[in-house]
């Protein structure tokens, strides 16, 4: 294990350095300077590039990107251009949001999105399939803010169930946490419920045709045992896949829910860091999620071994 | 010598009159104001800073304006008045300008206000402020006692107070403790009604009734950003809310009292409901087409010129929708700058596609390219640049429509960089004002050189110290701004905000949010 985490880790190096050169290159490949956002629309042309050399944007690319790589060697994330404040202590604030959000909306993606894929691949091609599958194809379709704007007026406005918008710290009032984060990440889950079920089912199915179901049907095991224990952990290695996936699409599809239910996590953080063409910013949580999403695979191949001890990385 | 008193209704030469659109600052008629409560305000985005020097972000100086004040302010009829000065007298010279400062102002650290805070606040606005050439011309600083502030200038400047009381960019007085932070790094500690409580980054900010408050007693109310400021609500909570659907939502739920910038095609949702109400807050700012007379077809006048003559305005307001009324002037109607009913340029909505084919014929134009820049952030320059496409379309012109961000967008206007040869943009509210706000801009974003009688109509501008004659120079800049088609001006516009029924007090003046003399029934 220990020297799957290592090869793992080393290979994670070259990825990490690709990903900070993207983020450096994309972002100053973008138009727009992020002078104009600082000094202000109004701003005389004399003031812009004064903003501009006290940024040090006006100092040569390479200059820029080699500074950028000095400062990262040195652990330093870099600072954000219109927060004024470091990009880990911003990400730092945000990140309890997205945590939060993402967590939570796996909490409900789970167990429904398994349970839906199972049921579905249970009673195959009945009208339980067909109703699960096409709730879980509106799911994967349905553009995520539309149906948080509609779930919004239905349970805010005219139930008054949630509030609209907001985030409550954990720490100061779990249920106001809870009240706050239910509706985004019940809407946030709507694609990963789809997209879980759909690969449970067709792992299910797979799983439930094989000899050894069979075998143990006929030596009079219950359903129950086949299928909830012989038959879904060996489906279990592709919910397992899913997982990283859904754990990926949660912090990406955050962006969106963090904009319509106004959560102050990173989502809305990189929005604003792309509109302001916050370079350091940017890069800097480009990174970061760069290291996250390298974590996250490498939890996943830590989880394959523990799911089925046959799988090996020597 | 010119001065500004505290109840000095004449103003002289540098009152800037009446918007005879608004009623004024009183206000709406008040029943029995009661104190307490929090007022929940849900506005667009979060903020970047409060530091007043260098802040010229309306999300931004929404706040600011309750938590700083300067020297002199805005009153309701966009005059100048006093506000920690007692008095602002100008020399007969326009080089020396004395403030004699109220006593007994305290900040929100308790410390007192002297003539030593304000030297160090402009001495930090010169160093820091993308503002700071407005006080280029200044020699040194004076204070002969604690409660004397005087500037001294090189040259004469006779709109110097004028220039002050801007609400963007605000000159705002700091404790001198703050002189050395640098920009965006200030303590946020001012004289305002309002102090500073809690600030969660992207997710809602609260400021505090300032209990130490001192008032302007020697007006009878509130007056624009000026005035006699009471308070009655013990904290106001921002909440950002980027998202227009949801701000209205947590308006009908009662999470939040007020609303910012409700789209027009929302607004019923509101007006349907009886507890609630939509104001609509005008004029905000000038819409207009920028012309980019440094890159290709559009350096030549007649193609400009060409340009302005298909423009259609209805077509484009139509289209458009939201809060829009026509006018030719680059002032807004009943200001002091506003120069009448007939129009500065003979091609202000004459939407004759006709003779714009014959300025193109005269300009040689052969189906070359012109290039829209447009956006994708706000769907009102969108909309407006499609139908401008389709007027000049209309006219034999070939033209191509380009879609960037916002940030792209503004950065080729201000900078004159890129391909691109019409665009479109809202300027205000600060250029109501007058055309010392207006120059940096008229300069900017057409990329405006070599035009050697607006060099000099400005120049007689800012040498004038009476009124009409700086009026009738304020005739020729717009002259040779809207005639040459550097800019072509589409109409003055207002915004919608949303509030409850609850929410009592709110003025009619068309300022940034003020939340004195506020109270929640």
């Amino acid at each position: 294990m220990g020297r799957l985490i290592a090869i793992r880790v080393l290979q994670a190096v070259p990825v990490i350095l690709i990903v900070s050169v993207l983020a450096f290159l994309l972002m100053s490949l973008l138009p727009g300077d992020p002078a104009v956002v600082i000094a202000g629309d109004q701003a005389s042309p004399e003031a812009i590039e004064k903003v501009r050399r006290g940024l040090g944007l006006d100092r040569p690319f390479l200059e820029q990107i080699g500074l950028w790589f000095l400062q990262l060697a040195q652990g330093n994330f870099g600072a954000s251009l219109m927060l004024n404040q470091s990009v880990v202590s911003a990400m730092g604030e945000r990140l309890p949001v997205t945590l939060s959000l993402a967590g939570l909306s796996l909490a409900i993606t789970l167990p429904v999105g398994i349970f839906a894929g199972s049921i579905a691949a249970y009673y195959r091609q009945t009208w339980i399939d067909s109703v699960v599958m096409v709730v879980a194809l509106l799911g994967v379709s349905i553009p995520a803010f539309w149906i948080a704007i509609l779930a919004v007026i239905l349970f805010s406005v005219m139930l008054g169930w949630l509030p609209s918008s907001g985030f409550v710290p954990l720490a100061q009032d779990p249920l106001g946490w809870f009240r706050s984060l239910v509706m985004p990440a019940a809407m946030l889950s709507l694609f990963q419920i789809g997209f879980l079920a759909r690969m449970t089912r067709s792992a299910m199915l797979d799983v439930l045709s094989q000899d050894f179901i069979r075998t143990a049907r006929s030596k009079g095991l219950s359903e129950w045992s086949t299928v909830g224990k012989h038959a879904f952990r060996n489906a279990l290695i592709m919910v397992i896949t899913a997982m990283g996936i859904l754990i990926s699409t949660a912090i990406g599809g955050s962006v969106v829910i963090e904009q319509v239910f106004a959560l102050p996590g990173i989502g809305r953080l990189v929005v604003q860091g792309i509109l302001a063409r916050d370079y350091p910013l940017v890069q800097g949580v480009m990174l970061i999620y760069g290291f996250a999403f390298v974590a996250i695979n490498l939890m996943v191949d830590v989880l394959y071994t523990v799911a089925d001890p046959r799988v090996r990385y020597d | 010598m010119v001065m500004v008193k505290r109840r000095d209704v004449s103003r002289g030469a540098l009152a800037l009159g009446a918007l005879g659109l608004l009623p004024g600052g009183s206000g709406v008629a008040r029943a029995q104001p009661k104190k307490g409560g929090t007022l929940g305000y849900a506005t667009v985005s979060g903020l970047g800073t409060l530091d007043p020097h260098v802040s010229s972000s309306a999300v931004e100086l929404e706040v600011i304006h309750n938590v700083f004040e300067g020297l002199v302010a805005l009153d309701s009829q966009n005059a100048t008045k006093p506000m920690l000065a007692a008095k602002a007298t100008g020399s007969a010279d326009s080089k020396t300008y004395t403030f004699e400062l109220r006593r007994g102002v305290k900040f929100h650290d308790g410390t007192e206000l002297t003539s030593a805070d304000v030297t160090a606040s402009m001495e930090r606005y010169q160093r820091v402020s993308p503002n700071a050439r407005n006080l280029s011309d200044v020699e040194r600083y004076e204070t002969p006692d604690p409660y004397t502030f005087v500037m001294h200038l090189r040259t004469a400047n006779v709109v110097l107070l004028d220039v002050l009381k801007s609400p963007i960019f605000p000159f705002m007085i700091l404790p001198a403790s703050q002189k050395d932070k640098p920009a965006r790094e200030v303590d946020i500690i001012g004289t305002g009604p309002f102090s500073l409580g809690e600030w969660v980054k992207d997710s809602h900010l609260v400021i505090k009734r300032f209990d130490g408050y001192l008032p302007d007693t020697s007006s009878s109310g509130r007056d624009g950003y000026a005035g006699r400021k009471t308070v009655y609500l013990d904290s106001a909570r921002y909440r950002f809310v980027p998202e227009a659907t949801t701000r209205i939502a947590a308006l009908q739920t009662g999470e939040v009292q007020l609303a910012s910038t409700i789209p027009a095609e929302l607004r019923q949702r509101i007006e349907e409901r009886k507890d609630l109400a939509i104001r609509e807050v005008f004029p905000v700012g000038g819409t207009y087409i920028i012309v980019n007379s440094q890159y290709g077809l559009t350096a030549n006048v007649l193609i400009r010129q060409a340009i302005g003559a298909a423009i259609d305005i209805s077509e484009i307001t139509d289209a458009v929708g939201g809060v829009n009324k026509p006018n030719p002037w680059m002032s807004f109607p009943g200001t002091p700058y506003d120069l009448g009913k007939s129009a500065p340029t003979p091609w202000y909505d004459i939407k004759d596609p006709a003779r714009a084919k014959d300025l193109l014929k005269q300009a040689g134009y052969r189906n070359e390219k012109i290039i829209i820049e447009t956006n994708g952030n706000y769907v009102w320059m969108r909309t407006t640049m499609l139908v401008v496409a389709e007027q000049l379309k209309r006219a034999g012109m070939n033209v191509e429509v380009k879609v960037v961000d916002w940030t792209t967008n503004a950065s080729h206007m201000q900078q004159g960089t890129g391909e691109w040869n019409l665009s479109t943009t809202l300027f205000g509210p600060d250029h109501i004002l007058g055309p010392q706000q207006w120059r940096p801009m008229i300069y900017a974003f057409p990329g405006i050189k070599g035009n050697a009688a607006l060099d000099a109509a400005y120049q007689e501008f800012f040498s004038e110290p009476d009124l009409e004659r700086r009026r009738a120079s304020w005739l020729k800049i717009q002259q040779q701004v809207l005639g040459n088609a550097y800019m072509i001006k589409i109409a003055d516009s207002g915004r919608l905000s949303g509030y409850s029924r609850k929410l009592r007090g709110q003025s009619d003046y068309a300022g940034i949010l003020q939340l004195w003399d506020l109270y929640l029934e």
